[in-house]
C-alpha cells in the first residue's frame, strides 16, 4: 500500500498554484488534507505524475462573514467549521454536520475544499452546500468562476470542475429570518460516512412554511435536493400529517443504491425516518427561537 | 517462625502499573518493523486475484528489470529450498494440506501470494508488481461451504480427494430416543459469519541470516516464536541453536498471529540464501485478506427438556468452513471440533450428540480467534436456553439456575469428554445479576416495552477450558505438546532477578504479571525482576501465547521455580545471618531472621554466593538460577455470566448498548486491572462480533470486505462501560490456583448481545440466529416481523 512514484510542488501562493495546475491539467492532483486523496494513492487507484501541494496557500483558509452570510475558504479545515462561532450563529445546521464528519484526527486535516472536490455521495459537506444553495467559487487559469452547489455534483467522485479548476471559497447565503435546520444522520459507527443523512431548513412566515428544503446524502449517487418534498410543504400549515406525507414522499423520491453495508430498502426507509426527524425538529427550532 | 504480615502475598491481586507501559505509550517500543537492518531487502508480493484457478504462466522479466529490484521468486525458484508445510494430526478422517511459500501451480483463495519482488524498499518493491504476468487457466471456485459439500463441488485438494478436511462426532447416550421423548424442544439453523482477527499490528517479520555463526534469526509480530523456531530448524534442516525466532513487541494478535504463514517461511528462506536480510511489513490489505480467519459456522441445534426446565438432551449438527488451507500448526479441524466439544457449555446435559465436518471452501484460512469456536458454542447454546425460557414462560436467570452444574457436581464431565473442575458457574450468573440489579432491570423493561420501546437483557453463562496441560492438546490429534511451560528464574551477581520463559506477551502485560508472581513467591522486590520472553533462545522450549494459557502455565512455572530458588537463597542467607533455615524469610529483597533486626538483600547475598569468595564454604555456594517445567495435566475451568442490556431503535434499527457486566472466575486474580482490561478488550470483539464485523466473500471467492471501511469494527463510540466483577476463587488444579481468562469476553458476548437482541424483539415475535446482527439484517428482521403481525 504504497503510492506509485510522482513530482511534488509545494507552492507558495494561489497564483503560482494556478499555473503549476495549468501546466499539468489532467496529469496533476492538488493536496489539500490529503484525507481522501492519499488512501486512494496508497491502493494506487490514483496514480498521478504530480503532487501540488496547497496547505501553504493560507490565502485559502478564512472565515468571512459576508451580507449575512459566510465566506468560508477553501483550506478551512473541518475542524475549524465544527467549532466556528459564526458558523453555529449563522448556519448552526452545519455545526451539527461538522460533528458526523470522520473523528477528530482527520477533522483537524480535512478541508472543505477537498471534502467538496472529492464528492463523495455519502460526505456531509456536500449535502450541506447543496442544501444552502452553495456558490463554489473557483480560478483557473481562465480566471475566477462560480458554480451553483447544486449543480456541482455530477456523481459519485465527481463534479463540474475542470482539470485546471481550484475550488478557492464556498460562498453561504444569508438564511431568511424566522428559520429553523436541522441534520440527521445514520451510520454504522460515530464519525463513519452516511448510509444516509437528512438535513432541512424551514421557514416560517404568518403560521403557514414559505420556504422549506431538504437534502440527502447517502441515498443517490450525488448529494439530492428534494424539489418535490419541498413543494408539497410550501405554503402550508406544519402539522404531524402533514410531516409524515412529506417523510414518506422523501423516501419514494430518492433512488438509492445497495451495498455491503445497507440496501436500497433500507436507505430509502431510512431517508423517510430521517426526514421526518430533521422536518420536526427544524419547525421545533423556530419556535423557540421565535418566543 | 516467620511472620505471618510479611508472609501475605502483596503484589498478587493488587492493580499494579503495568512495566510494559512506558515503552509502549512513548514509542520505544520494538516491533517487527521498527527493527532497522542496513541493507535489508523488502518484498511486496503479487497476490492472487482469484479465488481457484491453475497457473499456466508467470512472466517476471520485465518485473526484474525495474530499478530498485533486486530480484523476483516464484515457486519454481524455490524447488528444493524448502519443504511445504503440513499441519498433522492423529484425528482419524482429517486431512492435512502442504502450504508453500508461493503458490505452487495453484490458487486456492483470493491473497495468496504467487511472485515475490524483493526490492531495496517497498515502494520499488510494489511498482514491480505492476511488470509481472501471471497466466490464470480459472477453476470453479466454492465459497458456500454447503455447496462445497455437494457431490459436484470442485474439490480444492485432490489428495484428499474431498473438502471434508476433518470430521469428528461426539456422543452421550440415546439422543434420537430422548428428543422424541422430551416434552419440550426448541431448535434453529443458526448461522454465524466469518470475521477477521484485526490486530492493530499488521503482520510483519524480517529475517536476517549471519554468515559467520551460521545464525537464522528471524523477528516476526508472532504469537508462537517457540512453535516457529521448532518449524523452521525441520523445514530448513538446521538445529535449533542456529534458528532463533525473536518476538519482541507484538501489537496484538487475538490467534491471528498463532500461526505459522508462507511469508514467515519465505524471508527465513530467502535470507538465508542470499545473506541479506529480507523484511516483509504487511498492509491492512494483506492483513483482511490472509492473516486466518474465524468463527465461520452453520449450527443446526436442538434442546430438549423436561416442563420444569431440566435440560435432557442436545444436539448439533455442525459445518465449519475453514477455508483453503488446514493451518500450521492447529489443523482446520481446531474451530469446529470446539463448537461441538464446548456446545453443553456450563450446564448438566444427560445425553448429547454434536457432529462437525471442517469443510474447504476458496477463501482464506480459517485459525485460532479469541475463544476458538466456544463464541460459537456459547451463541448456540445461550439462544437455545433463552428460547426455551420463553416456551417454558420462565426467567431465563432462573433456567440457567436450574441447570448449571453444581458446587457438589465438579468435578463435572461434560458429554464431549471435558472435564469441569470446581468453579463458580451458579456464583457468576448470581454476582451477575446482583450487580445489574437484575429484577429492577427487569421492571424497568416492562416499563419500556409497555410505552412501545424496543429494549431488551441477554444473559449468557459459559465455561471454558483453559490452561489446557500435557494430557490434552490444544488442537485436536495435533503432535505439538503446548500444554507444559519452562521458567528459569535467575538472581544474578548484582542481585537482579531474571525471568526467562517461553511464552509471547503481544498485549497481556504478561512481563508485569509474572513479575507480580515472582515477587510475592521469592520476597524479591517488583522493581528488580525483569522477565525476558518472546524469544525461542530463552528456554529449551516453549511455544507462546495462546488459548488462555499464559498465567496459568507460566505462572505455575515461576511459582515453582520460584519457590526452589527462594530455598536456595535462604539455604545461603542462613549461613551468612548464622540461623536456621526455619527462622529465616525474604519480603521486600531481603532476607530476615524472624523476631530479630539482623537481615541483608538479595545484593548482599549475591556477591555472598559470587563473588565474595570465603564468605561461604564452597558447598553453600548455591546454584542462584532454577529452571522448572510445569504442566497443569488437565487445565482448569473458567467461567463467567455476562448480562446486557439494549434497546432498539424501532425506526432506524440502530442497536445502543445501555450497560454490560461480566461476573468471571478467573482463580486467583494476578492483577485486577489487567484483568479488566482483558475483558474490555475481549468484550468489544464480542460486541464486534455480534453486530457489525463480517468478513464478506461473493460467491466466486471475491473478498468484499478489504479495508476498515467496509469490514467494522466497533469503536470506543460503541463499546459501553463494562463492569467487571472478579470471583477470586484459587483454582484447585493449578498451581497458584490461577485460571486463563484472556479469550472469555470474545465466548460471552456474541451471545449476550444475541439474546439481548432477541429479547428486545420479543414483542415482535422476532427470534436471532445470525451474526453479526447488521442494521441491515435488523431491518429486515423487523420489517418481516412487523409484516407478518399485521397478518399480511
Ligand atoms: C477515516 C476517515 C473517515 C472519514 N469520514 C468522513 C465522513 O464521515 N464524512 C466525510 O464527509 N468525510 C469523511 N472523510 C473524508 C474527509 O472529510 C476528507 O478530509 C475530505 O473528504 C477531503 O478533504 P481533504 O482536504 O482531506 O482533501 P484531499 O484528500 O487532499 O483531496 C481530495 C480531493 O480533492 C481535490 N482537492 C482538494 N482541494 C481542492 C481544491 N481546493 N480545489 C480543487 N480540488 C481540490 C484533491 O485533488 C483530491 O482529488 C473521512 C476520511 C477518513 C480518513
Amino acid at each position: 500500500m504504497k503510492p506509485a512514484p510522482f513530482e511534488y510542488f509545494c507552492p507558495d501562493s494561489l497564483d503560482e498554484a494556478v499555473v503549476l495546475l495549468a501546466g499539468r491539467a489532467a496529469e496533476a492532483k492538488l493536496l489539500a488534507g490529503g484525507q481522501s486523496l492519499v488512501p486512494l494513492l496508497n491502493f494506487r487507484l490514483l496514480q498521478p505524475a504530480a503532487l501540488i501541494d496547497i496547505n501553504r496557500l493560507s490565502e485559502l483558509a478564512f472565515l468571512a462573514e459576508d451580507r449575512g452570510g459566510l465566506r468560508i475558504g477553501a483550506l478551512t479545515r473541518h475542524h475549524a467549521l465544527e467549532t466556528s462561532p459564526a458558523v453555529a450563529a449563522l448556519f448552526p445546521v452545519l455545526s451539527e454536520a461538522m460533528a458526523h464528519v470522520a473523528h477528530l484526527a482527520v477533522r483537524n486535516r480535512g478541508t472543505i475544499g477537498g471534502s467538496l472536490a472529492h464528492a463523495d455521495p455519502a460526505a456531509e459537506l456536500p449535502m450541506v452546500a447543496t442544501l444552502l444553495d452553495a456558490e463554489i467559487r473557483t480560478r483557473s487559469a481562465a480566471g475566477p468562476h462560480t458554480h451553483d452547489a447544486r449543480d456541482f455534483f455530477t456523481g459519485p467522485l465527481s463534479t463540474v470542475l475542470a482539470d485546471d479548476e481550484i475550488v478557492t471559497e464556498v460562498f453561504l447565503p444569508a438564511l431568511p429570518p424566522r428559520t429553523g435546520s436541522a441534520f440527521a444522520e445514520f451510520s454504522l459507527r460515530r464519525g463513519d460516512f452516511a448510509i444516509a443523512a437528512v438535513a432541512a431548513t424551514v421557514t416560517v412566515a404568518d403560521g403557514r412554511i414559505t420556504a422549506a428544503r431538504l437534502a440527502v446524502a447517502g441515498a443517490d449517487e450525488r448529494p439530492l435536493r428534494l424539489d418535490e418534498v419541498e413543494a408539497s410543504l410550501a405554503g402550508q400549515c406544519f402539522d404531524a400529517d402533514l410531516v409524515e406525507t412529506a417523510a414518506r414522499l422523501a423516501g419514494e423520491s430518492v433512488n438509492p443504491f445497495t451495498d455491503l453495508r445497507a440496501s436500497a430498502d433500507y436507505r430509502r426507509h431510512l431517508v423517510a425516518v430521517l426526514a421526518r426527524r430533521v422536518l420536526t425538529e427544524a419547525h421545533a427550532r423556530i419556535a423557540v427561537g421565535a418566543a | 517462625m516467620a511472620d505471618p504480615d510479611v508472609l501475605r502475598p502483596k503484589h498478587i491481586g493488587a492493580r499494579v502499573r503495568r512495566v510494559e507501559d512506558p515503552r509502549l505509550l512513548t514509542g520505544q517500543g520494538a516491533f517487527a518493523d521498527d527493527r532497522i537492518v542496513p541493507g535489508a531487502l523488502h518484498i511486496a508480493f503479487r497476490r492472487s486475484d482469484h479465488a481457484h484457478a491453475l497457473i499456466s504462466g508467470i512472466d517476471t522479466a520485465a518485473a526484474a528489470a525495474m530499478p530498485g529490484v533486486f530480484a523476483v521468486y516464484t515457486a519454481a525458484d524455490l524447488e528444493g529450498l524448502v519443504e511445504p508445510l503440513r499441519a498433522t494430526s492423529r484425528m482419524r478422517n482429517y486431512h492435512a494440506t502442504p502450504l508453500y511459500p508461493l503458490a505452487r501451480g495453484r490458487v486456492r483463495h483470493v491473497g495468496e501470494p504467487v511472485v515475490a519482488v524483493l526490492a531495496e524498499d517497498r515502494y520499488r518493491a510494489e511498482d514491480a508488481l505492476d511488470g509481472i504476468a501471471i497466466d490464470y487457466a480459472p477453476l470453479a471456485a466454492v465459497s458456500d461451504p454447503r455447496a462445497a459439500l455437494g457431490a459436484d463441488a470442485p474439490v480444492l485438494h485432490e489428495e484428499a480427494g474431498t473438502n471434508v478436511l476433518a470430521e469428528r462426532e461426539f456422543s452421550r447416550g440415546d439422543i434420537a430416543a430422548e428428543l422424541a421423548a422430551a416434552p419440550i424442544r426448541v431448535g434453529g439453523s443458526f448461522r454465524f459469519h466469518r470475521k477477521a482477527p484485526t490486530a492493530i499490528e499488521n503482520r510483519a517479520c524480517i529475517a536476517e541470516y549471519d554468515r559467520g555463526r551460521r545464525l537464522l534469526t528471524l523477528t516476526s509480530s508472532t504469537q508462537i516464536p517457540g512453535v516457529i523456531r521448532d518449524a523452521l530448524a525441520d523445514l530448513l534442516d538446521m538445529p535449533g541453536h542456529s534458528v532463533r525466532v525473536v518476538a519482541a513487541d507484538v501489537g496484538g494478535g487475538f490467534g491471528g498471529k498463532a500461526s505459522l504463514y508462507p511469508e514467515e517461511i519465505l524471508v527465513a528462506v530467502l535470507a538465508r540464501r542470499l545473506g541479506r536480510a529480507v523484511r516483509w511489513t504487511g498492509d491492512r490489505l494483506e492483513d483482511l485478506a490472509t492473516t486466518s480467519h474465524g468463527f465461520d459456522e452453520i449450527i443446526d441445534a436442538e434442546l430438549a427438556l423436561d416442563r420444569d426446565g431440566t435440560m435432557l438432551a442436545l444436539s448439533a449438527e455442525v459445518i465449519g468452513d475453514v477455508g483453503a488451507y488446514s493451518i500450521y500448526p492447529w489443523t482446520a479441524a481446531l474451530e469446529p471440533v470446539q463448537v461441538v466439544s464446548f456446545m453443553p457449555g456450563p450446564y448438566r446435559v444427560p445425553t448429547y450428540r454434536g457432529r462437525v465436518r471442517a469443510v474447504a471452501t476458496n477463501k482464506a484460512p480459517t485459525g485460532p480467534y479469541r475463544g476458538v469456536g466456544r463464541p460459537i458454542a456459547t451463541f448456540v447454546m445461550e439462544r437455545l436456553v433463552d428460547m426455551a425460557a420463553r416456551r417454558l414462560s420462565l426467567d431465563p436467570a432462573e433456567l440457567r439456575r436450574r441447570n448449571l452444574v453444581r458446587p457438589e457436581e465438579f468435578p463435572y464431565r461434560v458429554a464431549s469428554g471435558i472435564v469441569w473442575d470446581r468453579s463458580g458457574f451458579g456464583e457468576c450468573l448470581e454476582r451477575a445479576c446482583a450487580a445489574i440489579d437484575y429484577p429492577k432491570l427487569r421492571t424497568d423493561q416492562g416499563k419500556a416495552r409497555a410505552a412501545g420501546r424496543l429494549c431488551g437483557v441477554g444473559i449468557a453463562s459459559y465455561a471454558e477450558l483453559t490452561g489446557i496441560g500435557s494430557r490434552i492438546s490444544a488442537a485436536p490429534g495435533m503432535p505439538i505438546n503446548t500444554g507444559t511451560e519452562t521458567a528459569t528464574i535467575r538472581l544474578d551477581s548484582t542481585g537482579a532477578v531474571t525471568g526467562n520463559f517461553g511464552i509471547a506477551s503481544h498485549g497481556q502485560g504478561l512481563e508485569t504479571t509474572l513479575a507480580q508472581v515472582i515477587a510475592d513467591e521469592l520476597g524479591a522486590r517488583l522493581a528488580d525482576i525483569q522477565i525476558l520472553q518472546g524469544d525461542s533462545a530463552l528456554v529449551a522450549h516453549g511455544t507462546g501465547t495462546y488459548a488462555s494459557r499464559s498465567a496459568v502455565l507460566a505462572g505455575g512455572a515461576a511459582v515453582s521455580a520460584a519457590r526452589l530458588l527462594k530455598e536456595r537463597i535462604i539455604r545461603a542467607a542462613s549461613h551468612l545471618l548464622e540461623a536456621a533455615v526455619e527462622d529465616i524469610d525474604a519480603a521486600d529483597g531481603r532476607v530476615f531472621v524472624s523476631g530479630t533486626d539482623r537481615s541483608l538483600s538479595f545484593r548482599e547475598i549475591a556477591r555472598a554466593v559470587y563473588t565474595e569468595i570465603g564468605r561461604l564454604p564452597r558447598d553453600a555456594r548455591e546454584e542462584l538460577e532454577v529452571t522448572k517445567v510445569y504442566d497443569p495435566f488437565f487445565g482448569t475451568a473458567t467461567a463467567a455470566t455476562h448480562i446486557a442490556a439494549l434497546e432498539i431503535d424501532p425506526q432506524t434499527c440502530k442497536v445502543r448498548l445501555d450497560r454490560y457486566v461480566v461476573a468471571e472466575d478467573c482463580g486467583r486474580v494476578i492483577n485486577p486491572m489487567i484483568v479488566d482490561g482483558q475483558v474490555h478488550g475481549a468484550v468489544a470483539q464480542g460486541i464486534g462480533a455480534a453486530l457489525t464485523e463480517e468478513i464478506v466473500y461473493d460467491e466466486a471467492g471475491q473478498l468484499l470486505t478489504a479495508s476498515l471501511v467496509d469490514y467494522v469494527i466497533p469503536a470506543a463510540s460503541e463499546v459501553p462501560p463494562i463492569e467487571t466483577i472478579h470471583l477470586d476463587t484459587e483454582s484447585p488444579s493449578t498451581l497458584g490456583g490461577f485460571r486463563g481468562m484472556g479469550e472469555g469476553g470474545t465466548i460471552g458476548a456474541p451471545a449476550a448481545v444475541a439474546n439481548a437482541l432477541a429479547d428486545a424483539l420479543a414483542p415482535l415475535g422476532a427470534e436471532i440466529f445470525e451474526l453479526p446482527m447488521t442494521p441491515e439484517r435488523l431491518f429486515r428482521l423487523i420489517t418481516e416481523a412487523t409484516a407478518q403481525a399485521r397478518g399480511d
